[in-house]
C-alpha cells in the first residue's frame, strides 16, 4: 500500500522503481536545492532521460514520510509565476541519510551487476 | 499538531501540482481539456494519494481501531437495552471499587500530611494491668529533656470545653498540644501566628472553626475569648488543609472534630511525681536515620532510670510502646477496610460475570454476522479486534459512569460516617484514584474482549453460513459456560451475603435491649459548668437542681434525670480484703445520678429500692455486673462501698440500697461494666451532667424547647450534644455501622446482580430451546413437566454455586473476625439463612422463564425455525 506507484503503462522504455528508491531519488533531487512537488517530479524524469517516470501522486505520501522522519522540511514560498508553493528542502539529517542510502545503493548495484555479469 | 499542520494544505498542494502539469501540457501544444485529462492521468488516483498521505501520519492500527469503535458505537446504539444494562452494571461495580479505593488510599496509603511523615512515632507507657496507654506529665518531661533519638517530642490531650464570647457560649472539642508540635508538623497559618513558648493563654483556631464561629472575621485575631472560664487570646488561624492526625481514644471517634488548639500547660514546676500530675499522650518525630528500635531502647533506658529513682511508684506494671504514628492512627481500621475492598472486588467479579454472560449470548447471536465479515475477507484478527473494541467501549462507558457513581457514594459515605474511620475526611477522587479506575476498566475491557473471541474461535465459517439459522451444538457449549459463570457469581454472592449477614447479626446483638428501654423516646444532652461563678459546690448543686425542676415541669416529659460518670477506680468494700497484688483489680465506674435517672434511661430495678434526691445518709445503687463480680454470691444490699473523691471529713462509705439490671446505655459494643450510682447531691463532682429525658412523643419535637429552657438558667453555660439516645448509641458504634452499611450495600448489589444473572441465563436458554420445548409438548409433555424441567435446570446451576459459595465463605469469613460482636465467623444460622434465601431467589428467578416456556404453543414453536 505504501509502495511508490510507478507508471509503466504501454511504454516498454520505462521501468518500475524498486521499493524505497523514490525516497532516495527525492533526497537526491533536493540536494540540488529546494524545490516544490511538481518540480521534483520533473527533475527526476528529466535526469533519468525520462526512463523513470513517477506516478506523480505517489510523490506526496513519500514527501510526507520524509517529513515525518525529519529528513526534509519545507518553507512556504511563491513560485516563478507568483503562485503559492511549498518548497521542500533537505535537512542536515536528510543529507546524512542521503549519503548512507547512496553508498548502500552503490553496494547493492555493484553486487547485482556482479551476479548478472560475472567477469 | 504537527500532523494537522502538514495535512491541512494537502488538497491545495495537489491542486497546484495538477495545474502546473496542465500548464506544462498546454505549453507542449495540447488543448486545455486534453492537457487537464493528461495531467490527472499522470497524477493517479487523487483520493488514494490523499489516503496514503494521511496514513503516513495516522498509523493503520489506529485508523482501524477508530473504525472498529465507530462500528461498535453504531451496533451498541442499535441495542440500547443491552448497552444500558451493561453500562449500569459496570458503573455500579467500578464505582464501588473506586470509592473503596479512594478510602483505602486516604486512610492507609497516603502519608500523613505532616512534614517527614515516616519519622513520626507515638510513644506511650502501656499499663499491663489496666491495658491502657498513657503518659504522666513528669515522665514526658524527662523523656523530652533526655532522649536523643528525637527531633522533638510533643505532648497532647483533648477534651470538650466551653468557649464563650460575649453573650454566646458553645461546647467545642479542643486539643492541647505542647509547642514542639507546631515546628515538628510544619503547620502553617493563614492569619496571625502559631503559639510561642511564652504564651500559655493562646488559642489557635482551625480554618473551619474560624469560619463557623467567627464568620472568618480577621479582627478576632488578638481578641480575648473565655475558655472554660479562663481568658485566652486568639493568636492565629491554621491553614484549611491542616488536620489533627494524632490518635484519640475511641470514645472520641464521634462526628465532632478538633476545632481549636491551646498550649499544653505542663512544666517542671507543676509536674511533680506524687503530686497531681497531668496524664497526656505523646507523639514525636525521630531524627533522620534513627530506627524505631533505637528510640524504643532509649525511652526504655530513661524509664528504667525513672523507676529506679522512684521506687515508691508502680513503674513495674508499665511497658514502653513506641509505634509508627500512622500505624497507631489507622492500623485498627485496616481489617475493616481490607474486607470492604475485597467485597468490592467480589462485586466487580460478579458484575463482570454477568456482562460476559450477556456478551456470550450476543456473540452467538452474531455468529452469522461474523461469518459474513470473515467471508468478505476480514482476517480472524480483524474480527476479534472488533470484539475487543466493543469490550473497550463498554468498559470505558462503565468506567466513566463509575466515576460518577463513586462521587455519589463518597458523598453519602462521608455524610453518614464523618469520623467513623480516622482520616476518612481526606478521601477524594484524585489522580491516583482515577488511575486505579482506569486500570480496572482496562482489565475489564480485556476480559470482555477475550470471552466472545474465544467462544467464536472454533466457529466454522462454512457451516454457520450454510445452516442459516442457529446451530444447537455450538450454542449449548456457550450455554454451559454461561451456566458456570452464573454458578460462580452465585458463589461470590454467597460469600458477600454471609459476610454482611454476620455483621447484621452482630449489629442486632449489639442493639438488643431489654424491653421498655426504647432509646428512640429518650433525649440526651450535655451541660458543663465553667467559670468562676460555678467554682463552688453550692452553685453547681443549685444549677443541677434547677435543671431537673425545669424539665420535669414540661408537659410530655415522663421522666428526667441527670447523670455523669465521674471516676473509674478500684472498688473498696467494707469488710472485704483488697485484692492481692498480681491479681488484676476490678475497675468500676462511679457515676452520679438523680433519683429519676434510672427511670428516664430505662433501667430496671432488680432488688432493693431506688435512691431519692433527699437521702439523709450516704447510699448508692449498684448494677448487676458489680454485684456479680465484686460480691459473687453474697447479698450486696446493706454492704458499704467506699466512694472515691469524698471530701475532707465526710463519711467515705455509702450503703448499697438497690441493684439495677445491666444496661448498655453508652457504648453498644462493650460488655456491661460494673457501675455504681451515687445520688447527685452526694457526688463529690458536679461540674457536668448528661441530661436524660424520656418523653411521651417524638423527642426531637420537644428538644428545642428543652434546650432553650435549660440554657435560660444561665446563658453563659452551653447545652450541647442534643440527640436521642438512639442516635447517641448509634454513634458509639460508628465504625461498626460504617462497616455494616458498606458491606450491606455491596452484598445487596451482589445479590441483585446474581439474580439478574440467573434470570438472564435461564431466559436465554428457554428462548434457545423454544423449538425443542415445542417438540416435547407435541409429543405429550405437560405444562407442569416443562416448568419442572426449566426450574430444575436453574436450580441445578444455583445449588452448585451456592454450595461452592458456602464452602468459600466458611474459609474466608475468619478474615472478618475482628469486625464481629458475639458472633462466630462460622455462625451456622447465618450460613443457613443465606443459603436458603439464595436458593429461593434462584427459584423465583427461573420461575418466570419457566412459565414462559410452559406457555409455548407447540404449533408456533415448531414453525419458528
Amino acid at each position: 500500500m505504501l509502495l511508490p506507484r510507478m507508471s509503466t503503462k504501454g511504454d516498454p522504455g520505462r521501468i518500475e522503481l524498486l521499493q524505497g528508491t523514490l525516497d532516495l531519488l527525492i533526497l537526491r533531487t533536493l540536494l540540488l536545492g529546494p524545490a516544490h512537488g511538481h518540480a521534483i517530479c520533473k527533475t527526476i524524469e528529466r535526469s533519468s532521460d525520462d526512463v523513470l517516470q513517477v506516478e506523480q501522486g505517489s510523490l506526496y505520501p513519500a514527501l510526507h514520510r520524509l517529513i515525518k522522519r525529519g529528513w526534509i522540511t519545507f518553507d512556504e514560498g511563491t513560485s516563478e509565476n507568483n503562485r503559492r508553493a511549498k518548497y521542500y528542502r533537505l535537512t542536515a539529517k536528510g543529507r546524512k541519510q542521503l549519503e548512507l542510502e547512496t553508498s548502500r545503493w552503490d553496494k547493492l548495484a555493484r553486487a547485482i551487476a556482479q551476479i548478472l555479469r560475472p567477469t | 499538531m504537527r500532523k494537522r499542520k502538514n495535512l491541512t494544505d494537502l488538497d491545495q498542494d495537489i491542486r497546484d501540482h495538477i495545474e502546473r502539469e496542465t500548464e506544462d501540457n498546454i505549453d507542449r501544444g495540447m488543448s486545455p481539456e486534453e492537457a487537464r485529462a493528461a495531467a490527472l492521468r499522470k497524477f493517479g488516483n487523487v483520493s488514494l494519494v490523499k489516503e496514503d498521505t494521511w496514513r503516513v501520519w495516522n498509523p493503520v492500527w489506529l485508523e482501524q481501531l477508530l473504525q472498529d469503535l465507530r462500528y461498535c458505537a453504531r451496533t451498541l446504539r442499535r441495542s440500547p437495552a443491552f448497552t444500558v444494562v451493561v453500562t449500569l452494571t459496570l458503573a455500579v461495580a467500578i464505582g464501588m471499587n473506586t470509592a473503596a479505593f479512594s478510602i483505602v488510599n486516604a486512610v492507609l496509603l497516603k502519608p500523613l500530611t505532616y512534614s517527614n511523615p515516616d519519622r513520626w512515632v507515638w510513644v506511650a507507657n502501656y499499663n499491663r494491668q489496666f491495658k491502657n496507654e498513657l503518659v504522666s506529665g513528669p515522665d514526658f518531661l524527662d523523656w523530652r529533656a533526655q532522649a536523643q533519638s528525637f527531633e522533638g517530642l510533643a505532648g497532647y490531650d483533648y477534651q470538650d470545653s466551653t468557649i464563650a464570647t460575649g453573650e454566646s457560649a458553645t461546647e467545642e472539642r479542643i486539643a492541647q498540644v505542647s509547642n514542639e508540635f507546631w515546628q515538628l508538623s510544619g503547620a502553617q497559618t493563614t492569619a496571625g501566628r502559631l503559639p510561642r513558648a511564652e504564651d500559655q493563654d493562646a488559642l489557635l483556631l482551625t480554618a473551619r472553626f474560624f469560619e463557623r464561629r467567627f464568620g472568618g472575621d480577621p479582627r478576632v485575631i488578638g481578641s480575648t475569648v473565655t475558655l472554660e472560664g479562663r481568658p485566652v487570646t486568639i493568636v492565629g488561624v491554621l491553614a484549611p488543609g491542616f488536620r489533627f492526625l494524632l490518635p484519640m481514644q475511641q470514645s472520641f471517634n464521634d462526628r465532632r472534630e478538633i476545632e481549636a488548639y491551646t498550649p499544653l500547660g505542663i512544666s517542671p514546676e507543676t509536674e511533680i511525681r506524687g503530686g497531681p500530675t497531668a496524664v497526656i499522650h505523646v507523639a514525636g518525630k525521630l531524627k533522620p536515620g534513627v530506627a524505631l528500635e533505637q528510640a524504643r531502647a532509649e525511652i526504655e533506658t530513661i524509664q528504667a532510670r525513672i523507676a529506679k529513682a522512684n521506687p515508691e511508684w508502680f513503674y513495674g506494671d508499665f511497658q514502653v510502646h513506641v509505634d509508627p504514628l500512622q500505624e497507631k492512627l489507622v492500623g485498627s481500621s485496616r481489617p475493616a477496610l481490607m474486607v470492604l475492598s475485597a467485597a468490592a472486588a467480589l462485586v466487580l467479579l460478579i458484575a463482570c460475570a454477568n456482562v460476559v454472560s450477556l456478551l456470550l449470548a450476543r456473540a452467538s447471536a452474531r455468529r452469522r454476522e461474523v461469518a459474513i465479515r470473515a467471508a468478505a475477507g476480514a482476517g480472524k484478527g480483524r474480527v476479534f479486534r472488533q470484539f475487543f473494541a466493543e469490550g473497550m467501549l463498554l468498559a470505558a462507558m462503565g468506567g466513566a459512569a463509575g466515576v460518577l457513581v463513586a462521587y455519589g457514594a463518597m458523598a453519602t459515605i462521608l455524610r453518614l460516617s464523618r469520623n467513623a474511620v480516622p482520616r476518612i475526611g481526606e478521601a477524594v477522587i484524585d489522580g491516583r484514584v482515577l488511575a486505579f479506575t482506569a486500570a480496572i476498566s482496562i482489565g475489564v475491557a480485556i476480559v470482555f474482549g477475550f470471552a466472545p473471541a474465544i467462544s467464536l474461535w472454533k466457529t466454522n465459517l462454512h457451516s454457520t453460513l450454510k445452516d442459516g439459522a442457529r446451530t444447537f451444538s455450538a450454542s449449548s457449549t456457550s450455554l454451559r459456560f454461561r451456566g458456570l459463570l452464573v454458578a460462580g457469581e452465585l458463589a461470590l454472592a454467597v460469600v458477600l451475603l454471609v459476610g454482611a449477614g454476620l455483621l447484621v447479626k452482630s449489629f442486632r446483638l449489639m442493639n438488643s435491649h431489654p424491653p421498655g428501654f426504647a432509646p428512640e423516646r429518650v433525649l440526651v444532652m450535655t451541660v458543663v459548668l465553667s467559670g468562676p461563678a460555678y467554682a463552688g459546690r453550692p452553685a453547681q448543686e443549685a444549677y443541677m437542681t434547677e435543671v431537673l425542676r425545669r424539665i420535669e415541669s414540661v408537659p410530655g416529659v415522663e421522666a428526667a434525670g441527670i447523670s455523669n460518670p465521674f471516676m473509674q477506680g478500684v472498688a473498696k468494700v467494707e469488710g472485704k480484703p483488697a485484692p492481692s497484688r498480681g491479681q488484676p483489680p476490678q475497675m468500676v465506674t462511679f457515676s452520679m445520678a438523680s433519683a429519676a435517672y434510672g427511670k428516664a434511661i430505662g433501667m430496671q430495678l432488680v432488688k432493693g429500692r431506688w435512691t431519692t434526691d433527699g437521702e439523709p445518709a450516704r447510699v448508692l445503687v449498684i448494677n448487676r455486673s458489680f454485684a456479680r463480680r465484686i460480691f459473687d454470691s453474697e447479698d450486696p444490699l446493706g454492704r458499704r462501698i467506699r466512694v472515691p473523691g469524698a471530701l475532707g471529713d465526710e463519711e467515705p462509705y455509702a450503703t448499697v440500697v438497690g441493684i439495677v439490671d445491666d444496661l448498655k446505655h453508652s457504648k453498644l459494643d462493650a460488655e456491661p461494666q460494673p457501675e455504681v450510682l451515687v445520688p447527685y447531691k452526694q457526688s463529690p463532682f458536679l461540674r457536668g451532667a448528661n441530661v436524660t429525658v424520656r418523653v411521651a412523643g417524638d423527642p426531637l419535637v420537644v428538644a428545642p424547647a428543652l434546650r432553650q429552657l435549660i440554657s435560660e438558667i444561665d446563658k453563659s453555660q452551653p447545652v450541647y450534644d442534643v440527640k436521642t439516645l438512639e442516635e447517641a448509641l448509634a454513634d458509639s458504634i460508628a465504625p461498626r455501622r460504617f462497616n455494616l452499611y458498606l458491606l450491606g450495600t455491596l452484598a445487596t448489589v451482589a445479590l441483585l446482580l446474581a439474580v439478574i444473572g440467573v434470570y438472564g441465563v435461564i431466559a436465554y436458554s428457554v428462548a434457545q430451546r423454544t423449538h425443542e420445548i415445542g417438540v416435547r409438548m407435541a409429543l405429550g409433555a405437560t405444562r407442569p413437566e416443562v416448568i419442572g424441567m426449566v426450574v430444575r435446570q436453574g436450580l441445578g446451576v444455583a445449588l452448585a454455586g451456592i454450595g461452592i459459595g458456602v464452602a468459600g465463605a466458611f474459609m474466608l469469613t475468619r478474615m472478618m473476625e475482628s469486625l464481629l460482636y458475639q458472633v462466630k465467623p462460622t455462625d451456622p444460622q447465618t450460613f443457613a439463612a443465606v443459603a436458603i434465601a439464595l436458593t429461593l431467589t434462584a427459584l423465583i428467578a427461573s420461575w418466570g422463564p419457566a412459565l414462559k416456556a410452559a406457555l409455548v404453543d407447540p404449533v408456533i414453536a415448531l414453525r419458528c425455525e
